[in-house]
Formats: structure tokens, C-alpha cells, sequence
């Protein structure tokens, strides 16, 4: 009897042993052991958050990683003439929406969805489903996923909550509305400054990324079902004449010379009763040493048009380099896989990183110390409902952003945008390279 | 060894011609000739860097930057800026050397505070002249309020924007020409200005007879070392609209470079290069012979 109790509890142990391996520890993080990684990375607030911690990467699981981090511009440069020499990197940080589908034809972009299936090397608490769809969405490529993202951003309409509140306006909740209040306020003197309506970008291939919403709103798009432009389509042509009419009528003058800084330091500077712009931009406008309108700004979605609410959303990325040896490539996605835990993740957001993962911002600690509800609350409204698509869809991005740039400068300017339109989209047809 | 080292300076003695010059023509070929030939290579070929290589297609750029109307943009642009830059710089350069020519007291103080735009960093003045320009922030249109003129979009707005970039290439680069005519105007001979005096010929008269005709080799030396800058003007320009507003201020130097840099089009943007290359090859060729026969005179 006793003997047989003895079996019973030996087994059940076992058993326990067993399934308290597989559902625990499933993944070895030392298996990499002595493996080098080197990343290239944007002198981004991620990197400055995550540099600091590597050791702790490194402690776990004996792999020494090397960042190296540039500004923008020299990055970019960098990592495009390494990935095209072949040169020794393992990962990267990337802007899908800008160079994936050029990286994924020039063969640089290791897909990750093996690693993400295998329980040997992604634990199941990491889950790809805590991250906004529209990110996964949008750091993929062909149904492959090539990277996970770091940094979410979208943009929103910003605007004067005490002056709005002051004279009784509403919030504008479609184009029209918006059109209404841009007019309401433009010209006014309000604290002796002559307000603006909107401020907006239109500096030709910088204004693109804040016009796509618009675009998508007026239910246009980059190409239509046969792959060719669609900016001779009415819906685009409408969005084209919304965006620079609003501009031209009640935007500051020059517009077709507003790039972000211009644009935000008009509304910073208290000259502007609105602006549309990224959404991350909150920590310029609310810093008070900068900002004269620091305290004063509330947050909307972008007003609905035809076709709806539809702001866009665009990332950063890390991506494995697929000319890397595949035991680098595993330790890449170790790093990777830890880089965007759900702590990490919760950490950078912390730190003012916008992070891809539903749970850090609904987490306790994110809420309590949230001192700009609305923003958070259309932030995420925008993560749920945004397009990823912000650039055409095509390898020459920078290209055919500069054709579409065209167009609004035209509308901006008043001249006739279906001409405009119908003439970049001729262009465009010629030029696309996918 | 003693043999092997008499050898050596035997042949070099021997090839002097050849031998001295050697390290100055290799440095030379390191970075002059190799790439300016590797660019006439990469302009018959079509190729955006990072995919695949480059692929030789023969004349097919040049046929294709015929039809690009951002091509003919740039030119017209390229024209209008430098035509109204230099001549407006040649014209301000003479009159403000004529100027300094004479003495008067606290010449040098003045001649030395009127170089520093010259001597300033071509990027750092053009930051804070596009922040000056700012129609909204700018001082130029507060400048301008201020003694009740209507304020102007300058760089903001397509009929404006080459005219106020004119301003700052005028207001940067004509003390250089200033400079150079004052060190002409000092270095001729005072008899054919006595004889003048003697026959009693006028200001004008002297100005138009005499130190002109003299001055003429100077003045077009003075115009060559500018117009090379001026034909390929990029930092100003980039630095103050990057072309814009759309494609106002793009000159052929910069659609080249947003083609090459921006696009990625390696081969289609060293076409463009070696057009600019022409441009600026003929131009000075045109200008050496004037010099030339102005010096013959």
C-alpha cells in the first residue's frame, strides 16, 4: 500500500516535473552563449533608454551585444552602405513604412515568424498578441514579419483647450467641422496676437506623412486595385483640395515652406488655434520652458471625412539582417525578443517611448503617473483604427513622396489640383519601382 | 647597395619629368580623376544603390533627362539665380572697390568689418538668414513693420523665393569680389591717370577710358572664381528652402543631388552631374577666352 502511494506521488512528480518544464522554462536563455551581436541603431529615445540596460541582456544569457547609435541621418546612410558591402551587423532599427519593402528586395530583412512559433526560443508570455495589430500589420512584409516594434507614433489634432473653452467651441468631429473652426478662429487677436485657424505642414515630400490621413479620410489612397496610383481618383483629388485650401485660407502664409519645427513652433508660440502633427510632438508642446501653450493644449483623433476617421500609424523597428549567420541570427532574436518584453516595453513608455503593447499602457503604473488622459485615450483610439500603409506602397519611397509633395504644394497654392493630381499620378505610374 | 642606390638616382636623374610629379599626380588621380571618371561610368548606367549593380544602358539617361521637366526647371533656375547673383555682385564689388580705392580715414576699419560675411561659415550664416526669413518669426519682416512697409514671404513663396536668395549671395559673396578688384585697382600704374589730369579728362571719363580697360583681366578673374562657386551654389540653397517652395529654387545642382542622395539614383543623378559638369566647363572656357583677349588688348 505504501509502496504503491510512494509510486503514485513519484509519478505524479514527475509528471508535474514534466509539464512544469515545458510551461515554464521553456526557453533556454543561455543557448546563445558566447555568440557577438552588433546592432545599428537611430540615436532614438529608445536607444538611449535600452543602451543602459544590455548589461542585464548580457548577465541572462552570456551574449555580448554591441549597439552603435547614430543620428538620423547619418544612420540611415550608414546602414544602407553596410547592408549593401555585407558588412558584419545582425540587427537594425527600421522605419517600415519608409525602407521595408526596398530592404525586403534588396534581401536584408530576416523574416522572425519561426522564431515567434518556436517554444524553444520565444516564451509565451512575450505574446504577439498584447501588440496593436496595426503595428504587426505594419512591420510586415508578403504575411512575413520582419520586425517588432519599438516606437508607435500617429498624429493628432491638437488644440487650445482654453481658448476653445473660452469662447464655447466644439471640438471638431468631421472635416467640415474643422474647415468651421479653423475659419472661426483664423484672424483673430486673441492676448494681441493674430491667431491662425490651423497650422499644418506643406513642405512637399515632409507634408506626405500628415496628409495621408486626409487622404485615407476622404477615402483616397496610394494605388488602386490594379496597382496603379489612384491620385486621379475624385476621393484623392478631394483631399488633396481639403488639405491646401485649409492651409492657404486659414493656415499661417508660406505654407508651402512648413516643415514640423515651423509648423509646432507656431503653436507653441500661442499663433495657432490647431495643429495636425505627430502625436509624440505633446512633449514639445507641453514643455513649459519652450512652450508658451504648455497646459493649454487638449487632443483629438483626426476629424472624420467621407470615409471615416482613418489617422495612420507608423513605426520603428527591430530587424534582423538576413545576411547574418543563423546562430548570430538567433541570439539577434533573443535580444529582440527581450528588447520588446512586456517590461521593457512598459520601462521605454515610462521613459516617454510610445510603446506597441496594449498591456504597458493599460498598466497601473503608466496610468498613475498619465498627466494627459485625452492624449492617451486618442493615442490609442488612433494605434486601434490607424493605416499603416503611410507611404506608398512601392521601393522608391523618398521619390514618390517627393512627386506626391508636388501636388500639395499646388493645392497649397491654389492652382488646379485635379490637373496637379492627374499629372503626379501619370508620374508616379511611370516612376514606381516595387 | 651602393650600386643599387646610384642606379636609382641615375634614372631618377634621368626621368625627372616623370619622377618628381609622380606623388602629386597619384594623390591627384586618388581623388580627382578616379571618381570624376567612376561618375562617367555611373551616368551611362542606371542603378539605385542597394539593389543589384549597375547596369549599363548607354545613353539612356541623358535621352531621358531631355524629357524631365525638372531638368529644364533647374536650368531656368540655375540661370535666373546666377545671372542676377553675379551680375548684381560684379556691379556692387567694382563700385564698393572704387569706393575703398580712395583713402579716407578708418578705411581699413571699415574695409575689415565690410569681409566678415566673405569669412563666415556658409552653412551656419544660412541657418540664421532661413530663420530671419521666416515670414511669421523672422526679423526681416519685423524690420520691415517697423517702418511701416508691408512685410514680404521672401523664401516662402515661389515669385519671391530666388530674388531673397539672390539677397544673401549678394550680401555673402561681394566683399570677395570687392577684394579682389581693390588688390587689381591698387597694383596699376598711376602714369596713364596723370596724363588723364593733364588733359583734363573727368571722373567718368577717367573711370570709363582708363581704369576699366585695366581693370578688365582682374574683373573677369574676379567673375570666373565666382561663377565656379556660384553655377554650383548647393549649401546656401539646401541649407535656406532645400528648393522649394515645390521646386521654385531647385537648381540642376540640387534635383541632382536629391536624385543621387535622396532618390538613391545613382546612375541617373551622375548624368545629371555631368551636365552640370558641361555647364560650368563651357561657361569658364568662354570666360578664359575673354580673359585672355582682355589681357591682348
Amino acid at each position: 500500500m505504501r509502496r504503491r502511494v510512494l509510486c503514485v506521488v513519484v509519478a505524479g512528480l514527475v509528471c508535474m516535473g514534466v509539464f512544469s518544464a515545458t510551461a515554464f522554462a521553456a526557453v533556454n536563455w543561455k543557448q546563445s552563449q558566447g555568440t557577438e551581436i552588433r546592432f545599428l541603431m537611430n540615436k532614438h529615445p529608445f536607444t538611449t533608454y535600452i543602451e543602459p540596460k544590455v548589461s542585464e541582456f548580457e548577465k541572462m544569457t552570456g551574449i555580448k551585444v554591441t549597439l552603435e547609435a547614430f543620428p538620423e541621418d547619418q544612420f540611415r546612410n550608414k546602414r544602407l552602405i553596410e547592408l549593401n558591402a555585407g558588412g558584419k551587423m545582425d540587427g537594425y532599427m527600421i522605419m517600415p513604412g519608409q525602407d521595408e519593402l526596398h530592404y525586403w528586395k534588396a534581401g536584408w530583412l530576416q523574416p522572425m515568424d519561426a522564431y515567434i512559433a518556436d517554444p524553444a526560443l520565444t516564451e509565451a508570455d512575450w505574446d504577439i498578441k498584447d501588440f496593436f495589430p496595426s503595428f504587426i500589420k505594419a512591420s510586415s512584409v508578403e504575411g512575413k514579419q520582419i520586425g517588432i516594434v519599438i516606437n508607435a507614433e500617429t498624429s493628432l489634432l491638437s488644440y487650445r483647450k482654453d481658448l476653445f473653452t473660452k469662447l464655447k467651441v466644439k471640438v471638431p468631429q468631421t472635416m467640415k467641422e474643422l474647415e468651421e473652426t479653423a475659419k472661426f478662429f483664423h484672424g483673430k487677436e486673441i492676448d494681441g496676437k493674430k491667431m491662425v485657424g490651423i497650422t499644418l505642414r506643406g513642405k512637399k515630400a515632409a507634408a506626405t506623412s500628415q496628409w495621408v490621413g486626409f487622404l485615407y479620410s476622404f477615402g483616397g489612397s496610394w494605388t488602386n486595385a490594379q496597382g496603379n496610383s489612384n491620385f486621379g481618383s475624385p476621393q484623392s483629388i478631394a483631399a488633396f483640395k481639403f488639405y491646401g485650401d485649409l492651409l492657404r485660407n486659414y493656415g499661417p502664409e508660406g505654407g508651402t515652406m512648413l516643415h514640423w519645427a515651423e509648423s509646432t513652433s507656431l503653436f507653441m508660440e500661442g499663433k495657432a488655434a490647431m495643429i495636425y502633427d505627430a502625436n509624440v510632438f505633446k512633449a514639445l508642446y507641453e514643455n513649459p520652458k519652450e512652450s508658451k501653450v504648455a497646459g493649454k493644449v487638449g487632443y483629438a483623433t483626426i476629424p472624420a471625412g467621407p470615409a471615416g476617421k482613418v489617422p495612420h500609424v507608423s513605426n520603428w523597428s527591430l530587424s534582423i539582417n538576413r545576411n547574418s549567420t543563423p546562430e548570430r541570427q538567433k541570439a539577434a532574436w533573443l535580444f529582440i525578443q527581450w528588447a520588446t518584453n512586456k517590461s521593457n516595453c512598459l520601462g521605454a513608455l515610462l521613459a516617454g517611448v510610445p510603446a506597441g503593447r496594449a498591456s504597458a499602457w493599460n498598466s497601473k503604473e503608466f496610468k498613475s503617473k498619465d498627466a494627459h488622459q485625452d492624449w492617451t485615450a486618442n493615442t490609442m483610439k488612433s494605434f486601434e483604427i490607424g493605416q499603416p500603409q503611410w507611404n506608398p506602397p512601392v521601393i522608391n519611397v523618398p521619390e514618390i513622396r517627393d512627386i506626391t509633395g508636388q501636388v500639395i504644394v499646388d493645392a497649397i497654392e491654389g492652382k488646379d489640383v485635379a490637373a496637379s493630381a492627374k499629372k503626379a499620378a501619370e508620374l508616379m505610374d511611370k516612376k514606381m519601382e516595387r | 647597395m651602393k650600386t643599387t642606390s646610384r642606379t636609382l638616382s641615375r634614372f631618377i636623374d634621368r626621368h625627372q619629368a616623370l619622377v618628381f610629379p609622380a606623388p602629386a599626380v597619384f594623390a591627384l588621380s586618388l581623388i580627382v580623376i578616379i571618381p570624376i571618371a567612376y561618375n562617367l561610368y555611373l551616368a551611362f548606367t542606371k542603378w539605385t544603390i542597394g539593389l543589384g549593380q549597375p547596369r549599363f544602358i548607354g545613353l539612356g539617361n541623358f535621352i531621358e533627362l531631355l524629357s524631365d521637366e525638372r531638368v529644364w526647371n533647374g536650368v531656368k533656375v540655375m540661370v535666373y539665380f546666377s545671372g542676377l547673383s553675379l551680375s548684381l555682385e560684379m556691379a556692387l564689388g567694382l563700385s564698393i572697390a572704387l569706393y575703398f580705392h580712395r583713402n579716407f580715414r578708418g578705411n581699413e576699419i571699415v574695409q575689415a568689418i565690410y569681409i566678415l560675411p566673405f569669412a563666415a561659415t556658409p552653412v551656419a550664416v544660412a541657418l540664421i538668414w532661413r530663420i530671419m526669413l521666416n515670414p511669421e518669426i523672422g526679423v526681416m519682416n519685423y524690420l520691415l513693420q517697423s517702418v511701416g512697409l508691408p512685410g514680404s514671404l521672401w523664401v516662402s513663396n515661389a515669385q519671391t523665393v530666388i530674388p531673397a536668395l539672390v539677397m544673401v549671395d549678394v550680401w555673402k559673396w561681394t566683399p570677395m569680389i570687392t577684394l579682389i578688384v581693390l588688390a587689381g585697382l591698387k597694383s596699376l600704374p598711376r602714369v596713364p591717370y596723370e596724363a588723364a589730369q593733364i588733359d583734363g579728362a573727368n571722373a567718368l571719363q577717367v573711370f570709363w577710358y582708363i581704369t576699366l580697360p585695366m581693370i578688365r583681366p582682374v574683373l573677369i578673374a574676379a567673375l570666373m572664381l565666382r561663377s565656379l562657386d556660384n553655377l554650383k551654389e548647393f549649401d546656401m540653397i539646401y541649407t535656406i528652402t532645400q528648393g522649394g517652395p515645390g521646386i521654385s529654387s531647385e537648381t540642376l545642382y540640387l534635383y541632382s543631388y536629391n536624385v543621387g542622395f535622396s532618390f538613391f539614383k545613382a546612375g541617373y543623378g551622375s548624368a545629371l552631374m555631368v551636365v552640370v559638369f558641361l555647364i560650368v566647363l563651357v561657361f569658364n572656357v568662354v570666360m578664359n577666352r575673354m580673359r585672355l583677349s582682355a589681357r591682348d588688348l
